[in-house]
Order: structure tokens, then C-alpha cells, then sequence
């Protein structure tokens, strides 16, 4: 009547399943275990900050009275209505668009021109990494003097050519250039770092081949190995925008907005906003426009990169 | 399965000993009452004192136990707003006195107002000017932790060079703009004097010192409208618009950061600046005079204070007693006294500076601070005490910058600045 095999069966199942069960169970909990510090770290302070930030751009709030009434979009409204947000924005775009390609360009020049056995070739590749090794603030105030109207060097060198004295920090038509010039140096070895290592990546026997098929040097480089450089370039292009969207040190170290708001930048209009007039609901709403702003632009680049971008594998 | 579970219960440790230790740090509430915390942003010289004061405090007060935080004062209102979220408040923070009428709303922070009216206190012996920063709509927030003020610093060398008289007490701002042409000389890249456009509050108050001086007032009586589109308001905005834009006699610094290199290496004749700013001069001969007036103008000589506060945040009954006591102690002549020889900061009471030979000994500290004493006194107005000062301040920055750049008219100015500010007081949360 019965299958003896099939009995077998029966019995087993039961006490494998088990058997299969408990350590799977132990194995689940001590995962968690580990996972749970990092997590509630993340959680604790990236999540719980976003949502907060989020409530309170809905909110009228200045951190310091309890009572912080919901005003509905009314901050997001104010947003389209302030002026200076619109020259934050503008400032922004501007300092964005001029940077990113900027800091590429240099730092592509000067990886290829360290792609080279020379004679203290890892002095030099120190010297331009250096520059990010070095903290804003000694930056910023080594270019407030290079660009002092009446004592920096930058004058002294422009009178040698013949052109009159600018008034760059002092003038809200260069103040914004000063600040671009400054952040182009400070980010231009990690732009080196980054394409060096692409370089270092790009084979010989392909270089090689070009130049056996004829191709000059310049058509070699804008050929093959500029194309197998594309993944650092969208990595650099993507990481220097949201870099550039999120200015902020120079900017408060330097001109503090100024003068007249030409170097207001969205982000450092946001701090004005909370941490000096205690607008936290209203700078909460500035920084969601700022997190959508980062969001599209980095779907775009990503979207459009993947069209130029060609992976080797 | 051994290995596992205990990895697995010591990752779990590790977390339950997290938690725990971000459950002991959040508060001095779960202490003993008798030990108290301070927020406090003292460096140098400064913080050796304090920690000295602190130190005598706790043996002769063996019950309490008082402990000093560094924070940094420009970031101190941030952690002070993110510990009254978090629950972890300090008993005692030094905070700006520019920042009171903000801090006066927190619910956590104690009315002093009964305790200073105490005998012995003596309340009336702090300076007017720091009383009133101390006070936000009658209510007493704080007590008094230290005070400024401006006057003119000048190079005593290039007074000579220059064939200049130095300034005497009485001088008036004709004779300052005249010192200022005559100290200027475009070859060595020398200014008579410099002003900081940044278009911050550091920007704003040396131009409402002078706007005082002319006669003028910010805001009308009770706070309501703007009153500095006024003939004084004119006089003060153009008295310095003269000396940036047609003079050319006036180094604008927008980075609040090199005017005082440029004095110490002799390239400004004067500067309108406070007392903190004399250490930083050891190489310029340098002497100093009170503000100039306006000649025939009611305001006579004035200068404006940037007192700041010690303010007591409520973390049960006991802490705040012990807080007050060892404020009350800290504030007392004795410790103000003591504070100001070893520190060069003026002293923070009228009595302390009443005292035979201590301006001599001040002096001696720190040459030139004894005109900055006897300058207290022409702290005759402060600031208003309203939430919503930082954003008039801001519409001052941008019109005296605007002006001292040429970009604008100082009337045109005036108007659109004393247009702002009617907005920003007639809709406070606009």
C-alpha cells in the first residue's frame, strides 16, 4: 500500500526543510546584524534629513519657535516671485557651464602632457594633484590676493600688457570669473588624477596601429584616444556639474554673495536664507529646486553621455 | 554556527553600544545637577583665562562641576538650533548679541529678568549698549559677555610722512575725508582709509554709526517704518560715497579679510574698526581716535557696539540655578576685571574701568585700548531689536555698496533700500 520511497519522501522533507531553514534564518539575522550599524547611520543622517528638509519646505519655520505652521506651496511660490533667485539660478548656470568644461579641458591637457616618460615626471603629476590636496580656505585667499585691484599680481601682470587696472571681487560684472578661475584651479587635479588613469588604460597596440595606418598624432588622439576616454569624461562631466550646482566654500569665503549679489549661487542664497534670516522652511524649498535641478541634468548628461560614451570590455 | 552567532551577537553589541553612546552624549540634562556645560567660542589667550576662571570657579564651588565646549561662535547658533530639536541643550552658550531677538524665541531659553534686578548684581553697571542687546521686548535673555565698539585706528608714521596733525578728540568728518586725500598716493598704492563691502552686517553698522552721528535714525519709534531716507541718512551715505568714488582715497575690501594686512604693512592711513583688531597690527605704529563727528549736526560723536550674550537654556530647575550662580559669578567686577587685563577686551562693566590706573594697565596689554574704553560711553543707541533686522540688514548692504561702487546715486539708493525695508517690516514672515 505504500511506497516505501515515496514514505521516504515524507519523512525526509519535513527535517530537510528544517535543516534548511535554520541556518538560513541564523545566516538572515546576522546579515542584518552587520548591515544595521551602516544602515541606521545612513538612515539617521542622510534619509531622516531629506524627509525633514522635505516637511519643512512645506512648512513656515525658523528652527527656533515650536509653533511651524503648514503653508502649503506657499514657500515654492515665493521661490518664483523672489528675484534673487532668479540671478542665483542665472549665476549658477553660468558658473556651471563655464566650469565643468573648463576643469575638463585643462585637466585633459595637462594628464596628456604628464602621459610621458620624463625626468621627474612624478613631480610634476604631485604638483598638479597638490591642488586639491590644498584646503579652500588657504585657495581662497591666495586668489584674493592674486586678484586684488590695487596689490595682486594678476594687475601687475595685465598692466604689462597694456590693459588698465580691473576691479575683478570688487566688480559685480568679474566677480563670478574670479570665482570660476579659483574653483577651475582647485578642481583641475582631480581632473588630472581621473584622466591620467584613463590614459594609462588607452593600449599601446592601438595608438601603434593608427600610426602605422598613417594617422597623425592629432588625428590618433581625436580618434582613439579621446573615444577611450569617454567613460572618465561623462564620470567627470557628471561629478564636476553636480560639484559646480552645489558651490558654496569659495563663494562664502570670497565675496560672501557679493558684490551685489553677483556671486550669489543658489546654494549660497540658501544658507543666507536659513542660517542668516531664519527662513528655513523658505531655504528648505531652495534646496528641493536644486536637488530637481541636479536630478534632471544628470539624467540628461547620463541619457546623452551613453550616446558618446564607449566602454571597452 | 558558534562562529556565526557570535559574530552575529557582536555585531548586535556593537550597535546596542552605538545607540548607547549617542543616547549618553545627547544632553547635559541626564548629569548631575551640579555640573553644568558651556558653549563658548574663546581662542587664544582668551581661552587660557577662561579655563582659568572655570578652574577657581569649580574649587570654590566644589559642588558644581563646570565644563566648556569649544564651538565655534559664528556656528554656535546652528548647534544651538539643532540641540534644541535634539533635546541636548547646553545649560549656558555664548551667542551674538545681533542674533538676540531670534534667540529670544526659543522656548527653552530663561528670563533673566528677575535675576539681574537681584542685589549685587548692579545691572545698571553694564553699559547701556550691551543692556539693551541683552534685552528683547522688556525681557532680559541675557547677561552681558562682552563689548565693542568702533573708533579710528591710524598710522602714526604716515601721519608724519604726510605732514598731518594726528586727529584730536574733536575732529569732524570734513577733516577726515581731508586726512583721507592728503594720506592717499595712487604711486606707492596707498589709501587714506578703507571700508569692507562684503554688503554684511559688517558693511551696515559702520555706516549706521555714522548715520546716528548725523542726526539720523533707522527706523521710526516703535519699530514700524523706515526712517534712514532722511537728510542724515543722505549726509552719511555721501560723506563716504565722496571718499570711495570721487576720492578715490578709500581701499573697499569685498572680502572683509585684507584690510587689516594692509594696515599693518603700512598701505592705510585710517581705519574705522573695533578693538579686536589692534593685536593684528605689530608691525604699523598706530595710534587711536575716537569717531569724527558731523560738524553742526545733533548727533555729536557716537559710535555703535556689537555686545554679545551669555543666554541660559532651561535644563531643569537645579541646572538653571547653578547656571545663574555661576554666570553671576563670572560677570561680576572681580572676573570682569581680570578678564579684561589678561585679555585686552574691554571690560564688560562701567565700575571695572572706574578703577585707578586700570586704563594704564589696559594699555599696557594692549597699546591704544584705552581710547576704546573711554569710547564706551559714546555707545549711546544700539541697533533694533527685531527678528527681522537680518533682512534689513541686507537691504543696507546692497545700498551702501551699491553707492561706494558708483553703481547708484545715494538717494536713489536710500529710497530703494528704505522701500525694502517698509516691505520687510510691514510683512515680517514675507
Amino acid at each position: 500500500m505504500t511506497d516505501p520511497a515515496a514514505a521516504l519522501r515524507r519523512r525526509s522533507r519535513p527535517a530537510s526543510q528544517a535543516r534548511r531553514r535554520l541556518p538560513r534564518a541564523a545566516e538572515q539575522f546576522s546579515g542584518w546584524a552587520f548591515v544595521t550599524p551602516g544602515a541606521v547611520i545612513i538612515l539617521l543622517f542622510g534619509a531622516a534629513p531629506i524627509v525633514w528638509s522635505a516637511i519643512m519646505s512645506f512648512q513656515r519655520s525658523n528652527l527656533l519657535s515650536p509653533s511651524t505652521p503648514y503653508v502649503g506651496l506657499r514657500n515654492y511660490r515665493q521661490l518664483a516671485h523672489d528675484p534673487i533667485v532668479g540671478q542665483a539660478i542665472q549665476h549658477t548656470l553660468i558658473y556651471t557651464i563655464l566650469f565643468v568644461p573648463g576643469t575638463m579641458l585643462v585637466g585633459l591637457f595637462l594628464a596628456v602632457a604628464m602621459n610621458r616618460k620624463i625626468r621627474f615626471i612624478s613631480v610634476y603629476r604631485t604638483a598638479a594633484y597638490a591642488t586639491m590636496a590644498i584646503s579652500t580656505i588657504s585657495e581662497a585667499l591666495v586668489f584674493i590676493w592674486l586678484f586684488d585691484p590695487s596689490y595682486g599680481l594678476v594687475n601687475y601682470f595685465l598692466s604689462l600688457l597694456g590693459i588698465p587696472q580691473q576691479q575683478f571681487l570688487n566688480s559685480p560684472t568679474e566677480a563670478l570669473y574670479v570665482i570660476l578661475v579659483m574653483t577651475i584651479w582647485g578642481w583641475t587635479g582631480f581632473a588630472v588624477v581621473i584622466y591620467l588613469a584613463a590614459l594609462q588604460g588607452v593600449p599601446q597596440s592601438l595608438t601603434e596601429a593608427a600610426a602605422i595606418d598613417g594617422a597623425s598624432s592629432w588625428a590618433t588622439f581625436r580618434r582613439v584616444t579621446l573615444p577611450l576616454l569617454s567613460p572618465a569624461s561623462l564620470f567627470l562631466a557628471v561629478w564636476l556639474t553636480i560639484n559646480a550646482l552645489q558651490l558654496f566654500d569659495e563663494v562664502y569665503l570670497s565675496t560672501q554673495g557679493g558684490p551685489l549679489n553677483a556671486t550669489t549661487v543658489l546654494v549660497y542664497y540658501l544658507y543666507d536664507q536659513a542660517f542668516q534670516d531664519f527662513n528655513f522652511g523658505y531655504a528648505s524649498a531652495i534646496a528641493y529646486v536644486l536637488f530637481l535641478f541636479i536630478l534632471v541634468i544628470t539624467a540628461i548628461q547620463f541619457r546623452v553621455g551613453r550616446r558618446f560614451t564607449h566602454y571597452r570590455s | 554556527m558558534i562562529r556565526t552567532f557570535a559574530c552575529t551577537s557582536l555585531a548586535a553589541a556593537l550597535v546596542a553600544l552605538g545607540l548607547a553612546a549617542c543616547g549618553s552624549d545627547s544632553g547635559s540634562s541626564g548629569a548631575a545637577a551640579g555640573s553644568i556645560q558651556i558653549w563658548e567660542g574663546y581662542t587664544g589667550p582668551e581661552a587660557k583665562v577662561f579655563a582659568h576662571l572655570v578652574s577657581e570657579y569649580d574649587t570654590q564651588h566644589p559642588g558644581t562641576k563646570v565644563t566648556s565646549l569649544f564651538v565655534n561662535n559664528d556656528n554656535s547658533l546652528q548647534k544651538v538650533l539643532t540641540a534644541v530639536r535634539g533635546g541636548s541643550l547646553p545649560d549656558i552658550a555664548y551667542l551674538y548679541g545681533s542674533w538676540a531677538p531670534n534667540v529670544a524665541q526659543i522656548p527653552q531659553v530663561v528670563n533673566l529678568t528677575k535675576t539681574v534686578s537681584r542685589p549685587g548684581v548692579n545691572w545698571p553697571d553694564f553699559w547701556v549698549g550691551e543692556r539693551d542687546v541683552a534685552t528683547v521686548n522688556g525681557k532680559v535673555i541675557g547677561i552681558p559677555a562682552l563689548v565693542d565698539n568702533l573708533a579710528v585706528v591710524y598710522n602714526k608714521t604716515l601721519f608724519a610722512q604726510a605732514a598731518l596733525q594726528p586727529p584730536q578728540a574733536g575732529w569732524t568728518w570734513d577733516q577726515f575725508s581731508a586726512d583721507a586725500r592728503r594720506l592717499t598716493d595712487a604711486a606707492k598704492k596707498q589709501y587714506g582709509t578703507a571700508y569692507v563691502t562684503p554688503g554684511s552686517e559688517d558693511t551696515v553698522w559702520h555706516w549706521e554709526a555714522l548715520l546716528w552721528e548725523a542726526g539720523g535714525q533707522l527706523l521710526t519709534a516703535g519699530n514700524k517704518k523706515a526712517a534712514f531716507d532722511s537728510a542724515a541718512g543722505l549726509k552719511a551715505l555721501t560723506t563716504l560715497r565722496t571718499m570711495a568714488v570721487t576720492d578715490h582715497s578709500m581701499y573697499l575690501d569685498p572680502t572683509d579679510s585684507a584690510y587689516g594686512n594692509l594696515f599693518n604693512s603700512g598701505k592705510i592711513g585710517m581705519l574705522v574698526t573695533g578693538p579686536w583688531d589692534l593685536s593684528t597690527f605689530p608691525n604699523a605704529k598706530y595710534g587711536v581716535q575716537v569717531m569724527p563727528s558731523f560738524a553742526g549736526a545733533s548727533g555729536g560723536h557716537q559710535t555703535i557696539s556689537g555686545p554679545d550674550n551669555w543666554v541660559i537654556f532651561n535644563n531643569g530647575a537645579a541646572h538653571v540655578t547653578a547656571a545663574q550662580k555661576f554666570l553671576l559669578w563670572l560677570t561680576a567686577p572681580a572676573q570682569v576685571r581680570y578678564f579684561s587685563l589678561r585679555t585686552g577686551d574691554l571690560p564688560t562693566r562701567q565700575s571695572v574701568t572706574d578703577a585707578a590706573g586700570f586704563d594704564q594697565q589696559m594699555d599696557k596689554a594692549l597699546p591704544g585700548v584705552s581710547t576704546f574704553i573711554a569710547n564706551l560711553g559714546n555707545v549711546r543707541q544700539s541697533r533694533p531689536q527685531i527678528a527681522t533686522y537680518p533682512k534689513i540688514s541686507q537691504a543696507l548692504g546692497t545700498m551702501v555698496v551699491s553707492v561706494l561702487l558708483g553703481k547708484a546715486a545715494p538717494q536713489a539708493a536710500l529710497s530703494t533700500a528704505a522701500q525694502q525695508v517698509n516691505q520687510i517690516l510691514a510683512n515680517p514672515n514675507g
